[in-house]
């Protein structure tokens, strides 16, 4: 089952995603990267309709480096949210949409903050301290509720990412095996293993 | 409906001026024999059911499984595999077709050789594969003239996948491994009608997939030789052949190295039942445990 | 001979120059003057205005609106004003196409356009006008006051061929050259906003043909931040211009006399 989290802490958003292509009742392929670096500050994981993901997904990435190349500024979080919001709401209103789901996660460099938002294929866009995707949000968003902390250090919010992991684990029938965990902060974008 | 019916009608206003531009050597707009009529534009372009739901139309007059009686029946059932290892590619496949549960054909190829360097196999739609991984070859090669050096298997699979995700929702079934040698070494890409496209080491896909997945995943390693690993595709194809009512009938085999492909054989999978290639055993499960036995009596010494 | 290559904004003359721009940007050193300083906190706007007289009805700029006279000085978005100098009737379609494209950009991105890309989208519009056919380039030039978390405070001008370019402080119009060098020796790096203002009465006062500085003849704005660090626009009203001008003994006084001593 296609799962995604992702948490904000102090100076930095954690993504982690789930790396499992499926095909019927097959595991198609298990070290899939779901989570696209858009920009030096900018992740972006994606889940939903095969095919519409990686293609969505590249559409934003190169439409957001030719703002980049064209501004020499990259888009700043809250504006790329509201743009890709604006993508998804357009092509829903088209004649094939695309079903993506994405969690956001960036640092904005102007104003130190790190930012998160929800997004789903309905255009659907939310500022969130953390959020999930797909069957994984029924486990962790009461788990995050009372875990989450806002201040808490990078190795903190791993471990309280790892606790979301493992409830997955634990309870989600054939619940995914590995997760890809990637972080934004102010060094930029990195993935961090688990 | 109507307009469709009109362009393949041999009678009517429509079909004289078909025979008109027939005389006087025009292109017609349809399609031409070979299907490529169109190549200069650069963007590929099919004709489409002009009616409003070309999915549903065409669900409606060949989903079998719906409704047994509906006049087109596309062949499904397959078993096909590749996986990347040291020493290339092997690429397996059965041979054949089903149309519900008729068996049309047992000699069909389901590795389309694109070139000398790259092979795609065929599951879902057999003529989808095989007009799209034509024109696939059509399009490396026309790179390889522009750009004076062979396609990447890379570049190739994200072209066929750019191409079917252009026609998603419109009915195209394809299920496709695109496989070859490059700069890069020995690559395999899975590329299906959903427009996903996947880099791996090892891909089975079809019916037969989940069979052939079962030997392969448990007998293979990176660094098989070449002759085990020809052994364990054609094992694996097999396995499919054997146990899927879909697949069966031969094996065709494929090695692909450095210097491009090579037709290892094709392998009746009822003699690899019985005798198994050069006769040296079956790979039948009575022959492999013949004079076994799981009973455990006392001794009675 | 000329005629045959000025005729046409599109055609090259021999010499390789396009006469239709050369003489927008004639028109425009007729203009009145625009005047603009960049300061660390803020920017300075100021303008001379040519169409007045006992007789015109300036009531609206008294009161309605957002400030001026809607001659000189508009607000482009709440982080732009800009100060144009040429054509007015060329003018106030820039402007209007300027407060589309800024409306544009926060539909799609949800945040204030970034200054320089105004101009560019500007600059883009009028460099067009240099190249198709039949068309007639803007007889305008304008100077965008704007801020951005990007680039903070920002001062950009652009002139008839579709150019554009950053500036510390600069002036176009009517005596843009005096101006220019009176800027060039009295600016200061990290000016204040207040020092800003004085600066730019000041060179006015110098530039204006006129002997008496007034709100009758004179557009005035500053860009500042607010508290909450937004950026904040302010287009001065008659009434506040001849209270600014008091302020710095500017008013209705022979003030070259002032300035000297």
């Amino acid at each position: 089952m296609e799962t995604a989290f992702g948490i904000t802490g102090k100076g930095y958003v954690l993504i982690a995603s789930d790396t499992t292509a499926v095909h019927s009742i097959v595991k198609v392929k298990t070290d899939v990267d779901k989570i696209k670096e858009l920009s030096p500050f900018l992740l972006m994981a994606t889940s939903g309709e095969p095919g519409d993901t990686v293609q969505f997904a590249e559409y934003i990435e190169r439409n957001i480096r030719l703002y980049h190349i064209r501004n020499n500024f990259p888009l700043r979080p809250p504006s790329a949210a509201s743009w890709i919001r604006r993508s998804l709401a357009d092509s829903l209103r088209s004649r094939k949409p695309y079903s993506v789901n994405l969690l956001l996660g960036g640092y904005d460099v102007s104003t130190y903050k790190p930012h998160l938002y929800w997004m789903d294929y309905l255009g659907t866009l939310a500022e969130v301290p953390f959020a999930a995707h797909g069957y994984g949000s029924y486990f962790t968003l009461s788990l995050l509720d009372k875990y989450h902390d806002p201040e808490a250090t990078v190795e903190e919010g791993l471990a309280t990412l790892k606790r979301c992991i493992d409830e997955v684990s634990k309870r989600l029938v054939v619940s995914p095996d590995r997760f890809k965990v990637k972080i934004v902060d102010k060094d930029g974008v990195r993935e961090i293993e688990v | 409906m109507n307009t469709l019916v009109q362009r393949f009608s041999t009678t009517g206003p429509a079909a004289e001026i078909r025979k008109a531009k027939e005389v006087l050597g025009e292109e017609d707009d349809v399609v031409d024999v070979m299907g490529f009529g169109n190549l200069a534009s650069g963007v590929p372009k099919f004709s489409i059911p002009g009616v409003p739901d070309p999915s549903a139309f065409l669900k409606m007059h060949t989903d079998d499984f719906a409704d047994p009686s509906c006049r087109i029946k596309i062949k499904h059932g397959t078993t096909t595999l590749a996986f990347r290892f040291k020493g290339g590619v092997i690429v397996a496949v059965d041979s054949r077709a089903t149309a519900g549960s008729y068996i049309a054909s047992g000699t069909v190829k389901k590795v389309i050789e694109i070139n000398p360097y790259l092979l795609g196999t065929m599951a879902g739609g057999a003529a989808d594969c095989q007009y799209w991984e034509t024109y696939l070859g059509i399009q490396c090669r026309l790179h390889e003239l522009r750009n004076r050096e062979r396609i990447s298997v890379a570049a190739a699979s994200k072209y066929l996948s750019n191409l079917v995700y252009s026609y998603k929702g419109m009915g195209l079934s394809m299920g496709t491994m695109i496989c070859g040698w490059d700069k890069t070494g020995p690559a395999v890409y899975y590329v299906d009608s959903d427009g996903t496209r996947l880099k791996g080491d090892v891909f089975s896909v079809g019916s037969g997939s989940t069979f052939a997945y079962g030997v392969l995943d448990q007998g293979y390693h990176w660094d098989l030789s070449d002759e085990e690993a020809q052994e364990l595709g054609r094992r694996s194809i097999y396995a499919a052949g054997h146990r899927d009512a879909f697949s069966g009938n031969t094996i065709n085999l494929y090695h692909v190295k450095e210097d491009g492909w090579k037709f290892i054989g094709n392998y009746d999978v009822s003699k690899m039942h019985y005798d198994g290639p050069d006769g040296r055993g079956g790979y039948g499960y009575d022959l492999r445990v013949e004079g076994k036995s799981s009973a455990n009596p006392p001794s009675s010494a | 001979m000329a005629r045959r290559y000025d005729s046409r904004t599109t055609i090259f003359s021999p010499e390789g120059r396009l006469y239709q721009i050369e003489y927008a940007m004639e028109a425009i050193s007729h203009a009145g003057t625009v005047l603009g300083v960049l300061a660390k906190d803020g920017i300075v706007l100021a303008a001379e205005k040519k169409v007045t007289g006992k007789l015109l009805d300036l009531s609206g700029a008294k009161e309605g609106g957002y400030g001026g006279s809607g001659e000189k000085i508009f607000l482009l978005n709440s982080n732009v004003v800009a100060g144009v100098a040429g054509i007015t009737a060329d003018a106030n379609s820039l402007v209007n196409y300027a407060r589309e494209a800024a409306q544009r950009h926060l539909y799609m991105y949800n945040e204030d356009i970034p200054v320089e890309m105004l101009a560019q989208r500007l600059c883009d519009l009028k460099q067009g006008y240099t190249q198709y056919g039949g068309l007639r380039p803007f007889g305008v030039s304008l100077l965008y006051a704007g801020y951005d978390p990007h680039y903070n405070f920002q001062l950009y001008h652009s002139d008839p061929s579709g150019n554009y370019s950053g500036w510390k402080a600069t002036c176009i119009g009517a005596n843009s050259g005096t101006a220019q060098s009176l800027l060039k020796q009295e600016y200061k790096e990290e000016i204040s906003i207040e020092d800003a203002i004085s600066l730019v009465l000041r060179v006015m006062s110098k530039t204006m043909d006129s002997t008496t500085l007034g709100s009758e003849k004179l557009e005035f704005a500053t860009l500042t931040l607010d508290a909450e660090q937004r950026p904040k626009a302010k287009i001065y009203r008659p009434a506040e211009i001849d209270a600014l001008l008091r302020k710095h003994d500017l008013a209705k006084k022979d003030e070259d006399a002032e300035m000297k001593s």
